[in-house]
C-alpha cells in the first residue's frame, strides 16, 4: 500500500515534498497539472498538499472523485477551496489572526474534539495549535478531531479544522479534511508547529496506509 | 500600455484582493488566472507581477513567452523562493540555517525607487515579530544589485538586474510586496512604488545613470 501526494508546483511544495525532512513518507508525488487516470492505482491514501491553485483541483474533480469512489483516502489540506469539488465539505472563511500567540494567556480556542481517534496516537494535540484559515461544519456521518470552540472563533459560532469521514457520500471513500497549511509553512521554513504537525500526520499515514 | 500584469493564484488572503480593488493601484493592473499566462498577450504589459504562490513548474515550461517578454523590454518582479528556476538568472533559494532574529535584520545596502522611504526596521519587524521579510535568499547572478541583506551574514533578500535576454527582473526572498498595502508604517508605500518603477521603464534607469 503506498502514500502519494499532489504536488501543485509551488516553492513550498517542492521543498515539502523533496526536502530532507519529510521525503521518505511520500511513496509517489505527482504533479497536480499532470494527474491522468491510472496514476492512483494502487495508492492508498493521496494527500491533496495545501494550497494547489484551485482551477487545478477543479479540473481535476473527475479523477479524485474516482479515487475516492474506489474506496481510497483522500487526505485534503487547507485553503484547497475543497468546498468547490468535493462531498459534503461546508467551510467558512474567517480572517487569520497571525498574532494570537504574541497576547499572553491567550486561548485560541483549539479542543481536541476525539481524543481516541487514531490519528492521535500520532499527531500531538499541542500541534493543531496555530493560526487556521476558516472552519469547517462537519456533515452527518463526519467525526470532527480538531475543533475551534465559539469563544476561538470571531465569529462566535466555532467549526472543526480537522474531521474524518469514512463512507462520504454513502461511498467507500474516506475523506480527512483540514484547514491547516503545513506544505506552506514547513516548506517555507517558517512556524515549527506546523512541521510538527505534518510530522504527526505523517506519521499516521505511515502507520495506516504504508504497511 | 499598462503598468503591470497580475498571476492570480486566488488565495483567500495576502494582499492580491486590496491591490486590485484600491481605485489608484487597482486602475494600473490587468490580473488574470495563473494558467491563462499562456493566452495573454505580455507586449500590452510593461511589467508581470509573480507571486509566492506561483506554479513554478508552470512558469518553467512558460519560459520561452517570458523571455520574450523581456527581450522586447519588459519587467518581472517575482516574490517567493527559487524552487524551479525558470528564467537564466535565477537559482534555488538558500535558507538561513537555524535562524535567529538577528539573522533577519534587513540592511539596506543599495538605494532603489521601489523601496524610497521604506525604513528597513519596517521591514524586520512587525508586532515585534521578525522574519516576515524574509528567512533567506535567492542567489543574485553576477552583476546583479542587491538592495537589501538579511543579517551579519548579509544574505541577499532583494535583488534587481538585467537578464542576458533584455528587460529587467527584480526578485524578492519572501512574501509578495503587494501584500503589506495594509501594514502600518512605510512598508505599504512598496507596492505603489513599484508600479511606479514599472511605469518608468528601464529608459529612466539609463538615464539616471
Amino acid at each position: 500500500m503506498t502514500v502519494a501526494v499532489l504536488d501543485g508546483g509551488a516553492y513550498y511544495h517542492h521543498e515539502t515534498i523533496h526536502g530532507a525532512r519529510f521525503r521518505d513518507r511520500f511513496d509517489r508525488a505527482i504533479y497536480a497539472r499532470d494527474l491522468e487516470a491510472g496514476d492512483l492505482d494502487g495508492v492508498a491514501a493521496l494527500i491533496v498538499a495545501d494550497r494547489i491553485l484551485p482551477p487545478v483541483l477543479r479540473r481535476k474533480r473527475r479523477l479524485l472523485l474516482g479515487f475516492l469512489d474506489r474506496g481510497g483516502t483522500l487526505i485534503v489540506l487547507g485553503e484547497n477551496r475543497a468546498h468547490e469539488w468535493l462531498p459534503g465539505v461546508a467551510w467558512s472563511f474567517r480572517p487569520t489572526n497571525f498574532w494570537w500567540w504574541l497576547e499572553e494567556g491567550a486561548d485560541p480556542g483549539h479542543r481536541i474534539a476525539a481524543p481516541e481517534h487514531e490519528i492521535f496516537r500520532h499527531v500531538r494535540p499541542a500541534d493543531v495549535v496555530w493560526h487556521f484559515h476558516g472552519l469547517f461544519a462537519p456533515p452527518e456521518g463526519a467525526e470532527p478531531l480538531a475543533v475551534i470552540a465559539p469563544e476561538g472563533d470571531p465569529e462566535g459560532r466555532g467549526g472543526a479544522i480537522l474531521y474524518d469521514h469514512r463512507g462520504v457520500a454513502g461511498g467507500r471513500g474516506r475523506l480527512v479534511v483540514s484547514s491547516l497549511d503545513p506544505f506552506y509553512h514547513h516548506g517555507s521554513h517558517f512556524m515549527p508547529a506546523a512541521s510538527r504537525f505534518l510530522d504527526g500526520l505523517l506519521g499516521w499515514t505511515d502507520a495506516t496506509f504504508r504497511r | 500600455m499598462i503598468d503591470a500584469l497580475l498571476l492570480d493564484c486566488e488565495q483567500a488572503e495576502g494582499g492580491v484582493h486590496l491591490l486590485m480593488t484600491r481605485p489608484d493601484l487597482g486602475a494600473r493592473l490587468d490580473v488574470v488566472p495563473h494558467y491563462d499566462l499562456e493566452r495573454t498577450e505580455l507586449g500590452r504589459y510593461r511589467g508581470l507581477l509573480v507571486g509566492l504562490h506561483a506554479d513554478q513548474r508552470y512558469l518553467a515550461a512558460s519560459r520561452p513567452q517570458l523571455e520574450a517578454f523581456l527581450a522586447g523590454g519588459g519587467t518581472i518582479v517575482f516574490c517567493g523562493h527559487v524552487a524551479h528556476p525558470f528564467l537564466a538568472e535565477l537559482a534555488p533559494y538558500r535558507p538561513i540555517e537555524g535562524y535567529k532574529a538577528a539573522d533577519l535584520v534587513v540592511a539596506r545596502v543599495a538605494e532603489h525607487p521601489v523601496w524610497a522611504g521604506v525604513d528597513p526596521a519596517d521591514l524586520t519587524w512587525r508586532r515585534g515579530v521578525a522574519g516576515f521579510y524574509g528567512r533567506g535568499g535567492n542567489p543574485p547572478p553576477p552583476g546583479a544589485t542587491v538592495v537589501h541583506t538579511l543579517g551579519p551574514r548579509a544574505v541577499p533578500v532583494d535583488f534587481v538586474c538585467r537578464p542576458a535576454v533584455g528587460g529587467r527582473l527584480l526578485v524578492h526572498a519572501g512574501a509578495d510586496l503587494w501584500g503589506y498595502l495594509e501594514t502600518d508604517g512605510t512598508a505599504a508605500r512598496m507596492a505603489p512604488q513599484l508600479l511606479d518603477w514599472l511605469r518608468a521603464g528601464p529608459e529612466a534607469e539609463e538615464a539616471g545613470r
